[in-house]
């Protein structure tokens, strides 16, 4: 995890808001290291994580929560991580070999006209299993994880079944078990004539419903060595927060993290 | 009709009120001032809820009418997925909206809210839905029919449809200021005659609500403009400025194509000493003592 970006953020392992629906996406640009820096962050909180994997093998997770601290096999071996690995898991479901209960979550694989009912009933497994670790751990409140959501587009999945998709997530995993809630949406160039079907209708509906918006874009001025972009953070309603409030900030990415500053304070400027 | 008269006073019997929000700008503090303000008139305020709790759509409401608002539980399960809903967005027609209000007891015109209709728009065709609506406003059961649409959800088109049927249509939008917001009111009567206002509001933790001052307004402006207006006629090597003798000397100069009164007498009076024109009519000439000049207005 990121200790600038927790101090933005301002939430740090021991403390931070619950029932919380955390937006990250991204137009150009790679926002999946803030999916990493969520996963360490909430794995070092204790809580019980459920991570839809649908774009990344578990060893690629792995290999960079290393760098970062956590040990996902470890987390995965004691129950704290369900890790829903989505490219291994949807060979079986097309070939159709595999009919045991694991495939129903990807039955949009073969019926993407049905809606993801089947993918909100495993989410809702996983979060309302209770710890049963060793010796009785009982782990912090349920976090769910989906890297990354657009990709169901391209499956044929509608925007509107992914957004009934979330709700049901929302109203389980946030509003029910107080719980949060980290998804990540990628985003296309944004058209004129933006009334279809797509990303950035995807985006904005889940930006109705979300409490924090993360938006990583590239730098407007083009590519600098030393700035690898910027990020628009949006805290949308929240008991205290009424008023909707933006900030935009820097950040650098490294082999073991990630740096955040304000606009025009890198080091490579000052 | 500005958008706080609206929320005390409510719509007239068949109303549809709209409220149009967007990412930038939530409409549903607005929307709970409408609940608190039906409440607090003693009307029957039935919430379809699909998209958010009852606790937060209830939070700050005044307490001792709470018992005239009745949320039907469509959220966390408006789909019908775990069967722990009162009320499916399937359900949205007027014959079960309809019986639903007539269960609840001392059923007189109630209020009905719906939070949201886009989530209503994405499971239900246009069309039927806009019969559905018209049904439930000549229907007799309900008074006024309120509703939340995010305006950036759906094609240009449907919003378009939608705001057609309404009555009164609220937009919000962000203001400058982070502290209000920006509320487009567009009302129209029976009649047919259209206002149309444009205010600042915020909403209150006990859910009613504050305009501020309208847009536009002189001596409102939110945001200071950091004009400094630079003096061309300094620092140059030739003089621009005028002595005092020289501006009132200026000011005093006729100019050619103005008529001041001194140029139309100098004008029109001959002056002494100069020729004079003598006339002296032949018998053919048709002399006419009238002056054919007369009806100008130099």
């Amino acid at each position: 995890m990121f200790p600038e970006l927790n101090s933005i953020l301002n939430s740090t392992p021991d403390s931070f808001k619950s029932s919380d629906f955390i937006l990250v996406s991204d137009r150009r640009a790679d926002a999946s290291f803030l999916i990493h820096h969520h996963l360490s962050f909430y794995l070092r909180a204790g809580c019980k994580v459920c991570f839809l994997g649908l774009v990344q093998s578990f060893s690629h997770y792995s290999a960079v929560g290393q760098r970062l601290g956590v040990s996902l096999a470890q987390a995965r071996e004691k129950g704290q991580l369900v890790f829903l690995e989505g490219l291994k898991n949807s060979i079986g479901v097309i070939l159709q070999e595999d009919t045991s209960q694991e495939t129903q979550p990807l039955s949009y694989l073969r019926t993407p006209g049905a809606g993801l009912e089947g993918l909100f009933r495993f989410v809702e497994r996983s979060v309302r299993q209770s710890g049963d670790g060793d010796a009785g751990e009982s782990w912090g409140p349920p976090v769910l994880l989906i890297d990354d959501l657009s990709v169901l587009l391209s499956l044929g999945v509608s925007v509107g079944a992914i957004l009934d998709f979330t709700l049901y997530c929302q109203a389980t995993v946030c509003s029910e078990l107080q719980g949060n809630m980290v998804i990540l949406v990628r985003c296309e160039e944004e058209d004129a004539d933006d009334d279809e079907e797509g990303s950035n209708l995807l985006r904005r509906g889940l930006v109705h419903q979300c409490n924090l918006a993360l938006h990583v874009e590239g730098l407007p001025t083009g590519y600098c060595r030393d700035i690898h972009g910027q990020m628009e953070v949006w805290w949308r309603q929240g008991e205290e927060t009424i008023y909707n409030q933006r900030k935009i900030f820097h950040f650098k990415v490294h082999d073991k993290g990630a740096s955040f500053f304000a606009r025009g304070t890198s080091s490579a400027v000052l | 009709m500005s958008v706080e008269s609206c929320v005390l006073q409510g719509a007239e019997a068949g109303g549809f009120i709209l409220i149009q929000d967007t990412v930038k700008c939530t409409g549903r503090g607005l929307l709970k001032c409408f609940i608190n303000a039906a409440l607090k008139r003693g009307e029957d305020v039935h919430v379809l809820g699909f998209e958010s709790p009852e606790t937060e759509v209830c939070a700050g409401l005044d307490r001792s009418c709470v018992q005239k608002l009745h949320f039907h539980k469509g959220f966390p399960d408006p789909l019908g997925w775990t069967r722990r809903s009162s009320f499916t967005v399937e359900r949205f027609a007027s014959q079960h909206i309809t019986q639903l209000i007539k269960d609840t007891q001392q059923a007189k015109a109630s209020v009905l809210v719906v939070d949201s209709l886009s989530l209503v728009l994405r499971h239900h065709d246009p069309l039927v839905f806009c019969q559905t609506l018209q049904e439930l406003r000549k229907g007799g059961v309900i008074k006024t029919i309120i509703g939340l649409l995010h305006s950036d959800l759906h094609q240009q088109g449907i919003v378009g449809i939608v705001c057609y049927l309404a009555s009164t249509v609220i937009s919000v939008a962000p203001a400058n200021n982070e502290r209000h917001s920006v509320a487009k009111t567009t009302r129209r009567t029976k009649s047919g005659k259209v206002m149309q206002e444009e205010e600042y509001f915020s909403v209150c933790k006990d859910a009613t609500l504050s305009v501020q001052a309208k847009p536009r307004q002189p001596g409102h402006v939110q945001k200071e403009r950091d004009v400094s207006e630079a003096d061309p006629t300094s620092n140059l090597t030739f003089n621009l400025r005028l002595s005092e003798e020289e501006r009132k000397a200026k000011e005093k100069v006729a100019l050619p194509f103005v008529f001041s009164q001194e140029k139309k007498s100098a004008l029109l009076k001959p002056t002494p000493g100069s020729g004079r024109i003598v006339y002296e009519p032949d018998d053919n000439d048709d002399f006419d003592e009238e002056d054919p000049d007369d009806d100008l207005d130099v």
